[in-house]
C-alpha cells in the first residue's frame, strides 16, 4: 500500500496544474452557436488576442440563453443576432453600445425532391406551401436567433404551425436540427455558414438543398453589446469598449470578409451602415 | 489493591427482557473465575459488561474500586473471534499499535504467536487473516490479546468450535497466563475445559455464587 | 457503423498526436473530477460512517433523504447551482460561474449522496463484532473510525470509482456550469456534445473511446491496489 501516497499525490499535482491560468486580461463573451461552429471565432480569436492583449472566452448558446447570462452578469460582452430581442435587451437597460457588425443570411433547405413545391418561391409563399402540404419541418425550438427569425417568417405569412403534426421542434442546435431535417426528409431554416458546413459533412450523400435563398426577409444580422456596467458592476466595461471597437475596425471587418468555408465566403462586414 | 473488578445488584435489559440479574460480583487479581449455565443464563452479556463493551441497566460494576473503565486493561476473545482482513502479523500486534507502542513488536507477536502453539511465526505473520481455518483463528485471535498482558483475559467459550490440537493449544496458552498471574473469567459449557483451567464457578440462571 | 470506423481510425490519431484541445479536455475532465471526488470523500466519508454508524433520532429519515438524491438529475443540479453561483446569485460575488471551481461544486453535490449512502449501507453491514473487536483491543474513538475505515477499505475503494464514474461521464453539470470554454472549461463529455452537435460523430465517438480509456486505466489501478492490499 506504499505506492498509494504517491499515486495520491501524483494526481494531486496533476489536478493542480491543470487549474486554469488565469490571464490578466480576460474578457467573457456570450454568443450564438453559429459563430463557434462555422469556426469563425477560431479563426479570430488569436488575432483579437494579439491586436489587444486580450484573452477572450466565450460559451456558444442560443440567443436567447445568451441574452439571459448577460442579464445575470455572468458575461461581459455579447455577439448574438437577434434584432429584436437585442432591442428590448438594450432599452429595459441590460445592455449598451450595440453595434452592428456583419451579417449572413438564413436559408431555406429542404429535400431534393421538394415535396412541397417550394423551390423558387418568396420565403412567405414557401413557408404556406410547406403548411398546406403539411411537410416534415424542423424548427431549433430553442429560443435561438435563428429560431426567433424563423418564427417572425411564420408570423409574417399569418401562420400558426406550432401545434401541428408536421412541425418538429427539436430544442437542438443547428448541425443538430440539419441531421434531423435530412433524417425525417424535412425541410428547416438555417444560417448559410452552417448549411455549407453541413453541406461539406455530407458530401454527395446529403439528401437536402436549398430551396429559397436570396429574399430580404432571410437577411440576419449580427450585433456586439456591452453588458450595462451600470447593472453589472463587476463587468468588464473598459475591456469591452476595446473588444466593440476592434471588431468595428476595418482591417477586422476585412478579415470577417476573407474568413471562408469549403471555399465560400461566409459572413458580410457591415459595420457603421 | 488486589479487587479488580465488584458489582452490585446488577442487572442487564434488553428490550424489555432481564437477561442477567447478579446480586454480586467480585473478581480479585490473579483469580480464575468460570462462568457456567445453560444458554441463555446470560454468561456473554457478563462477559461483555466485564469487558466494558456495554453498562449494565441498573446497579453498578467498578474496576479497581471506581474510576474510567479500563479498557486497555481488560480484553475479550468472542466466541467467534473477528479478524480483520489484514496479515496474521496486524491482526496479533493491533492492540499494542493502538496503545502507540512502535517497538519490540516484532519480540511480542513471535512471543504470543509461540504461547498459542505456533512454532513457524515466519510463515504466518505474512499470511491473510482471511485464508486462515477456524482453530488458527480462534488462536490467532488468543495470540493478539495474550500479547496486550492483560490484567483480565476474558474468554467466552474459546474452545468450543475449534478441533482438538487447536484446543490443546488454547489450553495451554491460557494456562500459561493463569500461572504468570492473569486474571481469567471464562464461559464455558465444557466439563473438559472447566477441569483443565480450573478456578472458582460461577453458575448463572440461578443468581447466586456457588 | 462507418462512423465506429471512422471513430476508432480518429481515436487512434487522437491517442498518437495530441493536440493542444484535447489534452486541455482530458486535463480539465481529470482535474475536475479529482478535484470533486476529494471533496465528496473528505464531506461524505464521515457523513456516511455517522449515518451508518450512529443511533439517532431522524436517522432512518436522512437515510432515505441521502437514498433519494441518489436519484437527483444531473441538470437539476446544474440547474439549482447555477442560480446560486450566477452573478446575480448568492454567491455571485465569487464569480464562480463558467469556471472549474464552479463545476467541481456542482460535480461534488453530484457524488456526496454516493459516497454518504453507499458507505453508511456497508457501515450498516459491516459485523458487530469488528467494533466490538476494536474497543477490546483498546481502541480510542478516533482509532475505531479509523479502523472501521480501513476496514471497509475495498467498499470505500468501490464507492470511490463508482462516483469518479458518475462525475466522469456527466454532461448536464459540466455544460451548464462550466460553460463548455475551450481551453477552460471542456471537458471530454462536453466536447463529445458539442462534436455531436456539429454532426462530427467520427470525433465524438473518437474522444468516448478516449474517455474510456481513462475509465478502464482508472479501474485497473483499483485492481493493483486492491491486490497489493490483500497480503
Amino acid at each position: 500500500m506504499k505506492t498509494f501516497p504517491q499515486i495520491v499525490l501524483f494526481v494531486l499535482a496533476l489536478a493542480l496544474t491543470t487549474a486554469p491560468v488565469q490571464a490578466a486580461d480576460t474578457l467573457m463573451m456570450a454568443t450564438t452557436t453559429s459563430t463557434q461552429d462555422t469556426g469563425l471565432l477560431e479563426y479570430l480569436n488569436p488575432i483579437f488576442l494579439k491586436e489587444t492583449g486580450i484573452e477572450l472566452k466565450w460559451v456558444a448558446v442560443g440567443t436567447g440563453k445568451a441574452l439571459e447570462i448577460a442579464k445575470n452578469c455572468d458575461a461581459d460582452v455579447l455577439l448574438v443576432h437577434a434584432p429584436a430581442s437585442e432591442k428590448a435587451f438594450v432599452e429595459a437597460g441590460h445592455g449598451i453600445d450595440r453595434r452592428q457588425i456583419m451579417y449572413n443570411d438564413f436559408v431555406l433547405v429542404g429535400p431534393k425532391s421538394d415535396p412541397a413545391k417550394v423551390a423558387d418561391k418568396s420565403t412567405a409563399d414557401a413557408l404556406k406551401a410547406i403548411y398546406q402540404a403539411k411537410a416534415p419541418f424542423v424548427s431549433r425550438g430553442d429560443q435561438s436567433g435563428t429560431h426567433k427569425a424563423e418564427l417572425k417568417l411564420w408570423k409574417a405569412s399569418n401562420l400558426a404551425p406550432d401545434k401541428e403534426s408536421f412541425y418538429i421542434s427539436a430544442g437542438q442546435g443547428m448541425i443538430a436540427t440539419l441531421n434531423m431535417a435530412a433524417e425525417k426528409n424535412g425541410y428547416a431554416l438555417t444560417d448559410r455558414g452552417t448549411w455549407i458546413k453541413f453541406s461539406g459533412q455530407r458530401g454527395a450523400t446529403n439528401p437536402l438543398k436549398i430551396v429559397v435563398e436570396g429574399d430580404k426577409a432571410l437577411y440576419n444580422q449580427y450585433s456586439v453589446i456591452t453588458v450595462n456596467p451600470a447593472q453589472c458592476p463587476k463587468t468588464k466595461a473598459a475591456l469591452a469598449k476595446k473588444f466593440e471597437d476592434w471588431w468595428v475596425a476595418p482591417t477586422t471587418q476585412q478579415r470577417i470578409a476573407d474568413f471562408k468555408l469549403e471555399g465560400k465566403q461566409l459572413f458580410f462586414p457591415n459595420a457603421g451602415k | 489493591m488486589n479487587l479488580l473488578y465488584e458489582g452490585h445488584n446488577i442487572q442487564q435489559i434488553y428490550a424489555g427482557v432481564t437477561v442477567l440479574a447478579l446480586t454480586s460480583f467480585v473478581l480479585r487479581r490473579g483469580e480464575v473465575l468460570a462462568l457456567t449455565g445453560p444458554n441463555g443464563s446470560g454468561k456473554s452479556t457478563l462477559l461483555r459488561l466485564l469487558a466494558f463493551l456495554e453498562r449494565p441497566a441498573h446497579g453498578e460494576l467498578l474496576w479497581r474500586g471506581g474510576g474510567n473503565a479500563p479498557r486497555r486493561d481488560v480484553t475479550l476473545l468472542l466466541q467467534e473471534p473477528y479478524l480483520l482482513r489484514d496479515s496474521v502479523y496486524r491482526n496479533v500486534t493491533l492492540g499494542l499499535l493502538l496503545r502507540g507502542q512502535k517497538k519490540g513488536l516484532r519480540e511480542a507477536f513471535e512471543a504470543a504467536m509461540h504461547a498459542v502453539g505456533f512454532d513457524q511465526t515466519a510463515g504466518m505473520a505474512g499470511r491473510s487473516s482471511h485464508a486462515l481455518s477456524g482453530g488458527e483463528k480462534q488462536r490467532v485471535a488468543l495470540a493478539a490479546r495474550l500479547a496486550l498482558r492483560p490484567k483480565a483475559l476474558l474468554l467466552d467459550e474459546p474452545t468450543s468450535s475449534v478441533d482438538v490440537q487447536s484446543a490443546r493449544a488454547i489450553v495451554n496458552a491460557v494456562r500459561k497466563a493463569i500461572d504468570a498471574g492473569t486474571s481469567v473469567v471464562y464461559a464455558t459449557h465444557d466439563r473438559q475445559l472447566l477441569d483443565a483451567l480450573g478456578g472458582r464457578e460461577l453458575a448463572l440462571g440461578t443468581g447466586s455464587l456457588s | 457503423m462507418n462512423y465506429f470506423a471512422q471513430g476508432f481510425a480518429k481515436a487512434w490519431e487522437l491517442l498518437l498526436h495530441m493536440d493542444a484541445a484535447t489534452v486541455s479536455a482530458i486535463q480539465v475532465t481529470l482535474g475536475s473530477t479529482f478535484c470533486a471526488l476529494c471533496a465528496a470523500l473528505l464531506l461524505g466519508l464521515p457523513l456516511g460512517f455517522a449515518l451508518g454508524y450512529c443511533q439517532f433520532p431522524g436517522r432512518r429519515f436522512l437515510r432515505l433523504i441521502s437514498d433519494t438524491l441518489l436519484a437527483f438529475p444531473t441538470v437539476l443540479i446544474g440547474l439549482v447551482v447555477y442560480a446560486f453561483i450566477t452573478r446575480r446569485g448568492p454567491l455571485g460575488e465569487f464569480g464562480l460561474l463558467f469556471t472549474v471551481p464552479g463545476m467541481v461544486i456542482g460535480q461534488t453535490i453530484l457524488a456526496l449522496p454516493i459516497v454518504v449512502s453507499w458507505l453508511a449501507q456497508a457501515v450498516e453491514n459491516l459485523d458487530r463484532r469488528c467494533r466490538q473487536t476494536l474497543l477490546t483491543l483498546g481502541a480510542t474513538p478516533r482509532q475505531l473510525i479509523l479502523l472501521t475505515l480501513r476496514e471497509l477499505r475495498f467498499a470505500v475503494a468501490m464507492i470511490g470509482v463508482t462516483a469518479f464514474g458518475r462525475v466522469v461521464t456527466e454532461v448536464g453539470i459540466a455544460t451548464m456550469l462550466g460553460g463548455n470554454i475551450r481551453y477552460a472549461t471542456r471537458t471530454m463529455t462536453t466536447a463529445i456534445a458539442l462534436e455531436t452537435s456539429q454532426g462530427e460523430f467520427g470525433q465524438g465517438i473518437a474522444l468516448g473511446l478516449v474517455l474510456l480509456l481513462i475509465a478502464f486505466l482508472v479501474n485497473a489501478l483499483l485492481v493493483i491496489l486492491k491486490r497489493r492490499g490483500r497480503t
